[in-house]
Protein backbone atom coordinates (compact mmCIF):
# COMPACT_ATOMS: atom_id res chain seq x y z
CA UNK A 1 0.00 0.00 0.00
CA UNK A 2 2.96 2.37 1.05
CA UNK A 3 4.84 1.80 -2.20
CA UNK A 4 1.92 2.43 -4.37
CA UNK A 5 1.38 5.67 -2.56
CA UNK A 6 5.20 6.48 -2.55
CA UNK A 7 5.11 5.65 -6.59
CA UNK A 8 2.10 7.70 -7.23
CA UNK A 9 2.99 10.37 -4.93
CA UNK A 10 4.68 13.93 -6.41
CA UNK A 11 8.31 14.84 -6.02
CA UNK A 12 9.17 16.71 -2.16
CA UNK A 13 9.76 20.03 -2.06
CA UNK A 14 13.04 20.88 -4.22
CA UNK A 15 15.21 23.10 -6.71
CA UNK A 16 13.64 23.64 -9.83
CA UNK A 17 15.52 25.54 -12.93
CA UNK A 18 14.35 27.20 -15.59
CA UNK A 19 16.43 28.78 -18.59
CA UNK A 20 15.19 32.19 -19.22
CA UNK A 21 15.87 36.00 -20.65
CA UNK A 22 16.38 38.88 -18.27
CA UNK A 23 13.56 40.42 -19.92
CA UNK A 24 10.92 37.41 -19.04
CA UNK A 25 11.96 37.61 -15.20
CA UNK A 26 9.41 40.96 -15.83
CA UNK A 27 11.28 43.08 -13.48
CA UNK A 28 11.62 45.73 -15.60
CA UNK A 29 15.24 44.75 -16.97
CA UNK A 30 15.57 44.61 -20.66
CA UNK A 31 17.91 42.23 -21.84
CA UNK A 32 18.33 39.22 -23.84
CA UNK A 33 21.17 37.63 -21.11
CA UNK A 34 20.06 33.95 -20.47
CA UNK A 35 19.78 32.84 -16.91
CA UNK A 36 19.06 30.06 -15.11
CA UNK A 37 16.20 31.28 -13.07
CA UNK A 38 15.79 28.39 -9.73
CA UNK A 39 12.70 28.24 -7.66
CA UNK A 40 11.04 26.28 -5.02
CA UNK A 41 8.28 23.47 -5.74
CA UNK A 42 7.31 20.06 -4.47
CA UNK A 43 5.09 18.66 -1.83
CA UNK A 44 5.24 19.33 1.74
CA UNK A 45 3.40 16.30 3.43
CA UNK A 46 6.34 14.55 4.70
CA UNK A 47 7.03 17.37 7.44
CA UNK A 48 3.68 18.25 8.23
CA UNK A 49 3.52 18.78 12.27
CA UNK A 50 0.94 17.89 14.72
CA UNK A 51 0.22 21.56 14.76
CA UNK A 52 -0.78 20.59 10.68
CA UNK A 53 -2.35 17.85 11.56
CA UNK A 54 -4.60 19.06 14.42
CA UNK A 55 -5.30 22.34 12.16
CA UNK A 56 -6.56 19.96 9.55
CA UNK A 57 -8.74 18.37 12.05
CA UNK A 58 -10.25 21.44 13.18
CA UNK A 59 -10.96 22.55 9.49
CA UNK A 60 -12.51 19.73 8.95
CA UNK A 61 -14.86 19.34 11.89
CA UNK A 62 -15.93 23.19 11.34
CA UNK A 63 -14.69 24.24 14.62
CA UNK A 64 -12.63 27.53 13.15
CA UNK A 65 -15.05 30.55 11.94
CA UNK A 66 -15.05 30.51 8.14
CA UNK A 67 -12.94 33.50 8.19
CA UNK A 68 -10.09 32.20 10.22
CA UNK A 69 -10.38 28.94 8.18
CA UNK A 70 -9.91 30.83 4.78
CA UNK A 71 -6.15 32.14 6.14
CA UNK A 72 -4.89 28.89 8.10
CA UNK A 73 -2.79 26.60 6.34
CA UNK A 74 -2.38 23.14 7.54
CA UNK A 75 0.26 22.23 5.36
CA UNK A 76 3.86 23.46 5.10
CA UNK A 77 4.93 25.51 2.33
CA UNK A 78 7.88 24.88 -0.05
CA UNK A 79 9.58 28.23 -0.15
CA UNK A 80 13.00 29.43 -0.45
CA UNK A 81 15.34 29.95 2.62
CA UNK A 82 18.38 31.50 0.53
CA UNK A 83 18.53 33.31 -2.32
CA UNK A 84 21.30 34.19 -4.90
CA UNK A 85 21.88 37.88 -6.96
CA UNK A 86 21.93 37.70 -10.56
CA UNK A 87 24.44 39.54 -12.74
CA UNK A 88 23.54 40.28 -16.13
CA UNK A 89 24.59 43.45 -19.04
CA UNK A 90 21.66 44.92 -20.06
CA UNK A 91 20.49 45.66 -23.80
CA UNK A 92 21.93 49.36 -23.13
CA UNK A 93 25.47 47.87 -21.64
CA UNK A 94 24.77 48.75 -18.55
CA UNK A 95 25.53 45.75 -15.60
CA UNK A 96 23.14 45.38 -13.51
CA UNK A 97 23.25 43.30 -10.24
CA UNK A 98 19.55 42.15 -8.68
CA UNK A 99 19.33 40.52 -5.11
CA UNK A 100 17.63 38.00 -4.39
CA UNK A 101 16.48 37.01 -7.16
CA UNK A 102 16.64 33.10 -7.72
CA UNK A 103 16.35 30.49 -5.12
CA UNK A 104 19.45 28.65 -3.69
CA UNK A 105 17.88 26.61 -1.30
CA UNK A 106 14.55 24.92 -0.51
CA UNK A 107 12.86 23.80 2.65
CA UNK A 108 8.96 23.50 3.95
CA UNK A 109 8.53 26.24 6.55
CA UNK B 1 25.58 8.41 -46.60
CA UNK B 2 28.21 11.10 -47.28
CA UNK B 3 28.64 12.18 -43.45
CA UNK B 4 29.02 8.71 -42.69
CA UNK B 5 31.57 8.22 -44.26
CA UNK B 6 33.06 11.85 -43.42
CA UNK B 7 32.63 10.39 -39.83
CA UNK B 8 34.34 7.24 -40.32
CA UNK B 9 37.44 8.85 -42.24
CA UNK B 10 37.67 11.22 -39.07
CA UNK B 11 37.47 8.09 -36.55
CA UNK B 12 40.64 6.50 -39.26
CA UNK B 13 42.29 9.82 -38.91
CA UNK B 14 41.99 10.03 -35.22
CA UNK B 15 43.41 6.44 -34.23
CA UNK B 16 45.96 6.72 -37.20
CA UNK B 17 47.48 10.09 -35.76
CA UNK B 18 47.49 9.08 -32.35
CA UNK B 19 49.54 6.48 -33.28
CA UNK B 20 51.88 8.74 -35.18
CA UNK B 21 52.05 11.15 -31.69
CA UNK B 22 52.75 8.28 -29.20
CA UNK B 23 55.86 7.25 -31.19
CA UNK B 24 57.16 10.26 -32.84
CA UNK B 25 57.27 12.59 -29.31
CA UNK B 26 55.77 11.12 -26.06
CA UNK B 27 57.26 14.71 -24.51
CA UNK B 28 53.98 17.04 -26.47
CA UNK B 29 51.05 14.65 -25.82
CA UNK B 30 52.16 13.52 -21.94
CA UNK B 31 51.59 17.42 -21.61
CA UNK B 32 51.78 17.05 -17.28
CA UNK B 33 55.44 16.59 -17.68
CA UNK B 34 56.54 19.57 -20.22
CA UNK B 35 60.08 18.41 -21.84
CA UNK B 36 62.41 20.33 -20.04
CA UNK B 37 61.83 19.46 -16.97
CA UNK B 38 61.53 23.32 -14.74
CA UNK B 39 62.52 23.66 -11.24
CA UNK B 40 59.79 26.77 -9.80
CA UNK B 41 61.75 29.37 -8.59
CA UNK B 42 60.62 29.10 -5.09
CA UNK B 43 61.91 25.52 -5.02
CA UNK B 44 64.87 26.54 -6.71
CA UNK B 45 66.10 29.82 -4.27
CA UNK B 46 64.96 27.23 -1.58
CA UNK B 47 67.82 24.98 -2.52
CA UNK B 48 69.81 27.29 -2.89
CA UNK B 49 69.27 28.44 1.10
CA UNK B 50 70.32 25.32 1.46
CA UNK B 51 73.70 25.14 0.54
CA UNK B 52 75.81 28.36 2.26
CA UNK B 53 77.93 29.13 -0.62
CA UNK B 54 74.92 29.57 -2.86
CA UNK B 55 72.47 31.82 -0.42
CA UNK B 56 75.48 34.19 0.17
CA UNK B 57 76.10 34.65 -3.25
CA UNK B 58 72.17 34.83 -3.66
CA UNK B 59 72.28 37.66 -0.91
CA UNK B 60 74.61 39.34 -2.55
CA UNK B 61 73.71 39.66 -5.79
CA UNK B 62 69.98 40.87 -5.09
CA UNK B 63 71.27 43.29 -3.00
CA UNK B 64 73.87 44.22 -6.06
CA UNK B 65 70.49 44.76 -7.88
CA UNK B 66 68.83 47.25 -5.33
CA UNK B 67 68.72 50.40 -7.30
CA UNK B 68 71.75 49.93 -9.52
CA UNK B 69 71.81 50.23 -13.24
CA UNK B 70 73.35 46.71 -14.96
CA UNK B 71 76.53 49.02 -15.74
CA UNK B 72 77.42 49.82 -12.67
CA UNK B 73 76.68 46.62 -10.74
CA UNK B 74 78.86 44.63 -13.13
CA UNK B 75 81.62 46.86 -12.10
CA UNK B 76 81.57 45.77 -8.82
CA UNK B 77 83.80 42.70 -8.90
CA UNK B 78 81.81 40.99 -6.02
CA UNK B 79 78.42 41.47 -7.80
CA UNK B 80 80.10 40.26 -10.95
CA UNK B 81 81.39 37.00 -8.78
CA UNK B 82 78.16 36.39 -7.30
CA UNK B 83 76.61 36.30 -10.96
CA UNK B 84 78.78 34.14 -12.06
CA UNK B 85 78.30 31.56 -9.36
CA UNK B 86 75.10 31.60 -9.51
CA UNK B 87 74.53 30.92 -12.93
CA UNK B 88 75.53 27.50 -12.14
CA UNK B 89 72.37 26.73 -9.80
CA UNK B 90 69.29 25.62 -10.44
CA UNK B 91 67.82 29.33 -10.37
CA UNK B 92 69.26 30.54 -13.65
CA UNK B 93 67.09 27.99 -15.25
CA UNK B 94 63.82 28.12 -12.63
CA UNK B 95 60.32 29.09 -13.78
CA UNK B 96 56.97 29.45 -12.49
CA UNK B 97 53.52 28.10 -13.55
CA UNK B 98 50.48 30.44 -14.44
CA UNK B 99 48.28 30.58 -11.10
CA UNK B 100 50.01 28.06 -9.10
CA UNK B 101 50.15 28.99 -5.13
CA UNK B 102 52.49 31.83 -4.76
CA UNK B 103 52.95 32.68 -8.27
CA UNK B 104 53.64 36.62 -6.60
CA UNK B 105 56.49 35.10 -5.02
CA UNK B 106 57.70 32.78 -7.46
CA UNK B 107 57.79 35.83 -9.93
CA UNK B 108 60.21 37.81 -7.55
CA UNK B 109 62.50 35.05 -7.02
CA UNK B 110 62.52 35.04 -10.70
CA UNK B 111 63.44 38.44 -11.57
CA UNK B 112 65.67 38.34 -8.58
CA UNK B 113 67.76 36.72 -10.69
CA UNK B 114 67.11 37.58 -14.21
CA UNK B 115 67.04 41.43 -13.68
CA UNK B 116 71.09 41.33 -13.44
CA UNK B 117 70.65 38.67 -16.45
CA UNK B 118 68.86 40.51 -19.39
CA UNK B 119 70.33 44.37 -19.61
CA UNK B 120 66.57 45.68 -17.91
CA UNK B 121 66.14 47.52 -20.73
CA UNK B 122 65.01 44.93 -23.32
CA UNK B 123 62.07 45.96 -25.39
CA UNK B 124 61.66 42.30 -25.27
CA UNK B 125 61.83 39.91 -22.41
CA UNK B 126 61.45 36.04 -22.28
CA UNK B 127 58.61 34.87 -20.28
CA UNK B 128 58.92 33.41 -16.54
CA UNK B 129 56.46 31.03 -17.40
CA UNK B 130 56.62 27.64 -18.26
CA UNK B 131 56.22 26.87 -21.90
CA UNK B 132 52.66 25.73 -22.54
CA UNK B 133 52.14 22.24 -23.78
CA UNK B 134 51.81 22.73 -27.83
CA UNK B 135 48.36 22.55 -28.60
CA UNK B 136 48.36 19.79 -31.55
CA UNK B 137 46.19 18.69 -34.67
CA UNK B 138 45.30 15.26 -32.59
CA UNK B 139 44.23 16.76 -29.52
CA UNK B 140 42.29 18.90 -31.36
CA UNK B 141 39.94 16.75 -34.09
CA UNK B 142 39.44 14.39 -30.91
CA UNK B 143 38.32 17.04 -28.47
CA UNK B 144 35.74 18.28 -31.78
CA UNK B 145 34.32 15.34 -31.37
CA UNK B 146 33.41 15.23 -27.90
CA UNK B 147 31.90 19.22 -28.49
CA UNK B 148 29.72 17.93 -31.27
CA UNK B 149 28.55 14.97 -29.60
CA UNK B 150 27.84 17.67 -26.85
CA UNK B 151 26.25 19.99 -28.86
CA UNK B 152 23.63 17.48 -30.28
CA UNK B 153 23.30 15.36 -28.03
CA UNK B 154 21.78 17.47 -25.35
CA UNK B 155 19.48 20.17 -25.78
CA UNK B 156 20.96 22.27 -23.46
CA UNK B 157 23.93 23.13 -24.30
CA UNK B 158 21.95 24.15 -28.41
CA UNK B 159 23.21 27.65 -29.26
CA UNK B 160 20.32 30.01 -31.24
CA UNK B 161 23.59 30.66 -33.41
CA UNK B 162 22.86 27.13 -34.85
CA UNK B 163 18.67 28.51 -36.08
CA UNK B 164 19.88 29.77 -39.74
CA UNK B 165 16.49 32.15 -39.03
CA UNK B 166 17.51 33.76 -36.16
CA UNK B 167 20.36 36.64 -35.75
CA UNK B 168 23.17 34.77 -34.45
CA UNK B 169 24.95 36.52 -31.19
CA UNK B 170 27.80 34.73 -30.03
CA UNK B 171 28.39 37.23 -27.27
CA UNK B 172 25.35 36.32 -25.75
CA UNK B 173 25.30 32.38 -26.33
CA UNK B 174 29.00 32.62 -24.65
CA UNK B 175 27.14 34.41 -21.14
CA UNK B 176 24.19 31.86 -21.46
CA UNK B 177 26.69 28.78 -21.17
CA UNK B 178 28.65 31.06 -18.41
CA UNK B 179 25.30 31.74 -16.97
CA UNK B 180 24.01 27.74 -16.89
CA UNK B 181 27.71 26.97 -15.33
CA UNK B 182 27.73 27.48 -11.51
CA UNK B 183 31.65 28.17 -11.11
CA UNK B 184 31.21 30.69 -14.16
CA UNK B 185 28.69 32.61 -12.84
CA UNK B 186 29.43 33.11 -9.62
CA UNK B 187 32.59 34.04 -10.56
CA UNK B 188 31.26 36.63 -13.60
CA UNK B 189 28.96 38.04 -10.66
CA UNK B 190 32.04 38.62 -8.53
CA UNK B 191 34.11 40.84 -10.86
CA UNK B 192 30.87 43.00 -11.66
CA UNK B 193 29.37 43.35 -8.37
CA UNK B 194 33.32 44.44 -7.83
CA UNK B 195 33.93 46.48 -10.73
CA UNK B 196 30.67 47.86 -10.54
CA UNK B 197 30.53 49.86 -7.60
CA UNK B 198 29.61 52.97 -7.57
CA UNK B 199 33.14 54.20 -6.62
CA UNK B 200 35.20 52.38 -8.98
CA UNK B 201 37.80 50.64 -6.65
CA UNK B 202 40.25 49.75 -9.67
CA UNK B 203 42.96 47.54 -7.73
CA UNK B 204 39.95 45.33 -6.48
CA UNK B 205 38.24 45.21 -9.71
CA UNK B 206 41.56 43.98 -11.71
CA UNK B 207 41.93 41.40 -8.68
CA UNK B 208 38.37 40.08 -8.73
CA UNK B 209 38.80 40.18 -12.91
CA UNK B 210 42.36 38.09 -12.06
CA UNK B 211 40.30 35.22 -9.70
CA UNK B 212 37.73 34.62 -12.56
CA UNK B 213 40.50 33.96 -15.60
CA UNK B 214 42.49 31.97 -13.07
CA UNK B 215 39.06 29.77 -11.83
CA UNK B 216 36.91 29.65 -14.48
CA UNK B 217 37.45 26.56 -17.24
CA UNK B 218 38.78 28.80 -20.11
CA UNK B 219 36.03 27.58 -22.85
CA UNK B 220 33.82 29.86 -20.52
CA UNK B 221 36.27 32.89 -20.35
CA UNK B 222 37.35 32.55 -23.59
CA UNK B 223 34.01 32.59 -24.96
CA UNK B 224 33.43 35.95 -23.48
CA UNK B 225 36.39 37.35 -24.45
CA UNK B 226 36.33 36.19 -27.74
CA UNK B 227 33.31 36.09 -29.33
CA UNK B 228 32.87 36.75 -32.97
CA UNK B 229 30.00 39.11 -33.79
CA UNK B 230 28.12 40.56 -36.82
CA UNK B 231 26.36 43.25 -35.60
CA UNK B 232 27.57 45.68 -33.14
CA UNK B 233 25.71 44.79 -29.63
CA UNK B 234 27.51 41.94 -29.83
CA UNK B 235 30.41 43.67 -30.31
CA UNK B 236 29.76 46.02 -27.59
CA UNK B 237 29.04 43.05 -25.31
CA UNK B 238 32.47 41.89 -25.67
CA UNK B 239 33.87 45.22 -25.36
CA UNK B 240 31.81 45.53 -21.90
CA UNK B 241 33.29 42.04 -21.32
CA UNK B 242 35.92 43.58 -18.41
CA UNK B 243 34.14 46.20 -17.32
CA UNK B 244 36.23 48.60 -19.22
CA UNK B 245 34.90 51.66 -17.16
CA UNK B 246 36.39 50.70 -14.00
CA UNK B 247 39.27 48.04 -15.47
CA UNK B 248 40.11 49.64 -18.31
CA UNK B 249 40.01 53.29 -19.19
CA UNK B 250 40.85 56.20 -17.19
CA UNK B 251 40.98 60.07 -17.03
CA UNK B 252 43.98 60.23 -18.78
CA UNK B 253 45.59 58.04 -21.38
CA UNK B 254 49.29 57.60 -19.87
CA UNK B 255 52.44 57.44 -22.54
CA UNK B 256 53.18 53.53 -23.77
CA UNK B 257 56.06 53.67 -22.69
CA UNK B 258 55.40 55.32 -19.17
CA UNK B 259 52.96 52.74 -18.73
CA UNK B 260 55.09 50.06 -19.71
CA UNK B 261 57.36 51.22 -16.93
CA UNK B 262 54.77 50.89 -14.37
CA UNK B 263 54.09 47.58 -15.55
CA UNK B 264 57.79 46.34 -15.09
CA UNK B 265 58.14 47.77 -11.75
CA UNK B 266 55.17 45.33 -10.91
CA UNK B 267 56.71 41.31 -11.17
CA UNK B 268 53.45 40.10 -11.73
CA UNK B 269 52.70 42.71 -14.45
CA UNK B 270 55.96 42.40 -15.68
CA UNK B 271 55.75 38.36 -16.16
CA UNK B 272 52.60 38.80 -17.99
CA UNK B 273 53.93 41.33 -20.58
CA UNK B 274 57.20 39.39 -20.86
CA UNK B 275 54.80 36.03 -21.48
CA UNK B 276 52.28 37.96 -23.79
CA UNK B 277 55.40 39.09 -26.16
CA UNK B 278 56.93 35.78 -26.22
CA UNK B 279 53.50 33.74 -27.14
CA UNK B 280 52.05 36.64 -29.33
CA UNK B 281 54.78 38.19 -30.95
CA UNK B 282 54.96 38.49 -34.57
CA UNK B 283 56.78 36.41 -37.29
CA UNK B 284 57.55 35.56 -40.72
CA UNK B 285 58.36 32.61 -40.16
CA UNK B 286 54.83 30.72 -39.86
CA UNK B 287 51.47 31.42 -41.60
CA UNK B 288 49.54 32.43 -38.39
CA UNK B 289 52.36 34.84 -37.56
CA UNK B 290 52.67 33.08 -34.02
CA UNK B 291 55.23 30.93 -32.86
CA UNK B 292 54.66 27.41 -33.58
CA UNK B 293 51.73 28.22 -35.02
CA UNK B 294 50.03 27.94 -31.41
CA UNK B 295 46.73 30.39 -31.20
CA UNK B 296 46.71 29.07 -28.06
CA UNK B 297 49.55 29.95 -26.16
CA UNK B 298 49.10 33.48 -27.31
CA UNK B 299 45.17 33.69 -26.11
CA UNK B 300 46.31 32.24 -22.57
CA UNK B 301 49.48 35.20 -22.64
CA UNK B 302 47.00 38.07 -23.45
CA UNK B 303 44.28 37.03 -21.20
CA UNK B 304 47.11 36.60 -18.39
CA UNK B 305 47.58 40.70 -19.48
CA UNK B 306 43.64 41.56 -18.24
CA UNK B 307 43.72 42.68 -14.46
CA UNK B 308 46.97 44.16 -14.88
CA UNK B 309 48.00 47.85 -15.30
CA UNK B 310 48.86 46.91 -19.38
CA UNK B 311 45.10 45.33 -19.72
CA UNK B 312 44.20 44.95 -22.61
CA UNK B 313 40.99 45.58 -24.35
CA UNK B 314 39.06 46.43 -27.75
CA UNK B 315 39.06 49.65 -28.14
CA UNK B 316 35.20 50.05 -29.83
CA UNK B 317 32.33 48.38 -30.70
CA UNK B 318 33.27 47.87 -34.26
CA UNK B 319 31.94 44.19 -35.34
CA UNK B 320 33.28 44.15 -39.01
CA UNK B 321 37.13 44.96 -37.73
CA UNK B 322 38.61 44.93 -34.21
CA UNK B 323 41.40 46.79 -33.06
CA UNK B 324 43.20 46.04 -29.50
CA UNK B 325 45.16 48.10 -27.05
CA UNK B 326 46.37 49.03 -23.60
CA UNK B 327 44.74 51.99 -22.50
CA UNK B 328 47.67 54.11 -23.41
CA UNK B 329 49.17 56.34 -26.72
CA UNK B 330 52.10 57.28 -28.21
CA UNK B 331 51.56 61.17 -27.79
CA UNK B 332 54.51 63.08 -25.69
CA UNK B 333 57.12 60.31 -26.15
CA UNK B 334 59.88 62.64 -27.61
CA UNK B 335 62.44 60.63 -29.16
CA UNK B 336 61.22 57.68 -28.19
CA UNK B 337 58.37 58.12 -30.73
CA UNK B 338 59.48 55.06 -32.69
CA UNK B 339 60.14 52.74 -29.65
CA UNK B 340 56.84 53.84 -28.62
CA UNK B 341 54.79 52.93 -31.50
CA UNK B 342 56.69 49.89 -31.88
CA UNK B 343 54.97 48.51 -28.83
CA UNK B 344 51.83 49.96 -29.58
CA UNK B 345 51.59 47.59 -32.71
CA UNK B 346 52.39 44.56 -31.00
CA UNK B 347 48.13 45.39 -30.10
CA UNK B 348 46.50 46.79 -32.41
CA UNK B 349 48.34 45.67 -35.65
CA UNK B 350 49.46 42.35 -34.25
CA UNK B 351 48.23 39.43 -36.78
CA UNK B 352 48.97 36.90 -34.68
CA UNK B 353 46.54 37.82 -31.98
CA UNK B 354 43.98 38.70 -34.63
CA UNK B 355 44.65 35.52 -36.10
CA UNK B 356 44.15 33.83 -32.60
CA UNK B 357 41.05 35.85 -31.95
CA UNK B 358 39.28 35.26 -35.28
CA UNK B 359 40.24 31.54 -34.81
CA UNK B 360 38.88 30.98 -32.00
CA UNK B 361 35.72 32.83 -33.02
CA UNK B 362 35.16 30.95 -36.19
CA UNK B 363 35.97 27.65 -34.29
CA UNK B 364 32.70 28.34 -31.79
CA UNK B 365 30.57 28.97 -34.89
CA UNK B 366 31.54 25.57 -36.82
CA UNK B 367 30.91 23.79 -33.56
CA UNK B 368 27.91 25.09 -32.70
CA UNK B 369 26.25 25.18 -36.41
CA UNK B 370 26.88 21.18 -36.36
CA UNK B 371 23.77 19.55 -36.83
CA UNK B 372 25.11 16.44 -37.58
CA UNK B 373 23.85 13.46 -35.59
CA UNK B 374 25.46 10.92 -37.66
CA UNK B 375 28.51 12.25 -37.15
CA UNK B 376 27.99 12.98 -33.12
CA UNK B 377 26.52 9.63 -32.89
CA UNK B 378 29.35 7.94 -34.25
CA UNK B 379 32.76 9.67 -32.76
CA UNK B 380 32.01 9.12 -28.88
CA UNK B 381 31.24 5.14 -29.14
CA UNK B 382 34.43 5.31 -31.27
CA UNK B 383 36.52 6.71 -28.66
CA UNK B 384 34.95 5.11 -25.45
CA UNK B 385 38.17 6.04 -23.18
CA UNK B 386 38.34 9.36 -24.36
CA UNK B 387 34.93 10.29 -23.94
CA UNK B 388 34.70 8.87 -20.47
CA UNK B 389 38.21 10.73 -19.54
CA UNK B 390 37.04 14.50 -20.70
CA UNK B 391 33.43 13.69 -20.85
CA UNK B 392 31.92 13.98 -17.03
CA UNK B 393 30.87 16.78 -15.53
CA UNK B 394 28.39 19.15 -16.97
CA UNK B 395 28.77 17.19 -20.04
CA UNK B 396 31.50 18.78 -21.47
CA UNK B 397 34.98 18.69 -19.66
CA UNK B 398 37.95 20.53 -21.06
CA UNK B 399 40.67 18.83 -20.40
CA UNK B 400 42.64 20.74 -17.45
CA UNK B 401 45.89 19.24 -19.21
CA UNK B 402 45.52 20.19 -22.88
CA UNK B 403 44.41 23.76 -21.45
CA UNK B 404 41.27 25.14 -23.24
CA UNK B 405 41.10 23.34 -26.68
CA UNK B 406 37.55 22.88 -26.05
CA UNK B 407 36.59 25.00 -28.96
CA UNK B 408 38.17 23.72 -31.87
CA UNK B 409 37.73 23.14 -35.12
CA UNK B 410 34.58 20.50 -35.87
CA UNK B 411 33.30 20.60 -39.15
CA UNK B 412 35.33 19.67 -41.61
CA UNK B 413 33.59 20.16 -44.57
CA UNK B 414 33.11 24.42 -45.65
CA UNK B 415 36.60 25.58 -44.04
CA UNK B 416 36.91 27.42 -47.47
CA UNK B 417 35.64 30.56 -46.13
CA UNK B 418 38.28 31.46 -43.77
CA UNK B 419 41.59 31.02 -45.51
CA UNK B 420 44.10 31.31 -41.86
CA UNK B 421 42.41 28.33 -40.45
CA UNK B 422 42.76 26.59 -43.51
CA UNK B 423 44.38 22.39 -43.20
CA UNK B 424 47.30 23.67 -45.25
CA UNK B 425 48.19 26.08 -41.98
CA UNK B 426 47.59 23.61 -39.43
CA UNK B 427 49.76 20.94 -41.33
CA UNK B 428 52.84 23.26 -41.50
CA UNK B 429 52.20 24.42 -38.04
CA UNK B 430 52.32 20.76 -36.89
CA UNK B 431 55.38 19.99 -38.65
CA UNK B 432 53.80 15.91 -38.86
CA UNK B 433 53.52 15.01 -42.34
CA UNK B 434 51.60 12.36 -41.84
CA UNK B 435 49.03 13.79 -40.35
CA UNK B 436 48.46 16.59 -42.84
CA UNK B 437 48.34 13.91 -45.75
CA UNK B 438 45.74 12.41 -43.44
CA UNK B 439 43.67 15.70 -43.41
CA UNK B 440 44.09 16.47 -46.90
CA UNK B 441 42.80 13.71 -48.10
CA UNK B 442 39.42 13.97 -45.55
CA UNK B 443 39.20 17.04 -47.42
CA UNK B 444 39.47 15.94 -51.19
CA UNK B 445 37.15 13.12 -49.68
CA UNK B 446 34.80 15.79 -48.08
CA UNK B 447 35.09 18.04 -51.21
CA UNK B 448 34.31 15.28 -53.43
CA UNK B 449 31.34 13.85 -51.97
CA UNK B 450 29.96 17.28 -51.76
Amino acid sequence: KRTKRAKKGTKPCSLTDKEMTVSQLGLGYVSDEVILFRYCSGKCVASRRNYDLALAKLKGQRLLTRENMDRARHSPCCRPTAYEEITFLDNRSQYHTIQEVSALKCACV
Amino acid sequence: MRLYLCGFLLLLLDDLSVCVSSSSSSSSSSSSSPSPDFVDCIRASEECNLSPQCSSRYRIMRQCLVGKDWNSMLANKECQAALEVLQETALVECRCKRGMKKELQCLQNYWSIHMGLSEGEDFYEASPYEPLPPVRLTDAVRLASIISSMNTGSGKAQSHCSDPSGTCNQCLDATKACNLNDNCKRQRSNYISTCTRSECNRKRCHKALRQFLERVQSQYSFGLLFCSCQDQGCAERRRQTIVPTCAYEDKQKPNCLQLRKTCRLDPFCRSRLADFHTHCQMSDDSISTCPNDDYQACLTAYTGLIGTDMTPNYEDANHTDFSISPWCSCRNSGNQEEECEKFLRDFRENTCLRNAIQAFGTDITKTTASTNPEAARSNPTANPNITKLEYDENGLKCSPVKGFICAEEEDSIGTEEKPEWSPSNWSIGLKLRTEAWMLSLLFAVGNAAL
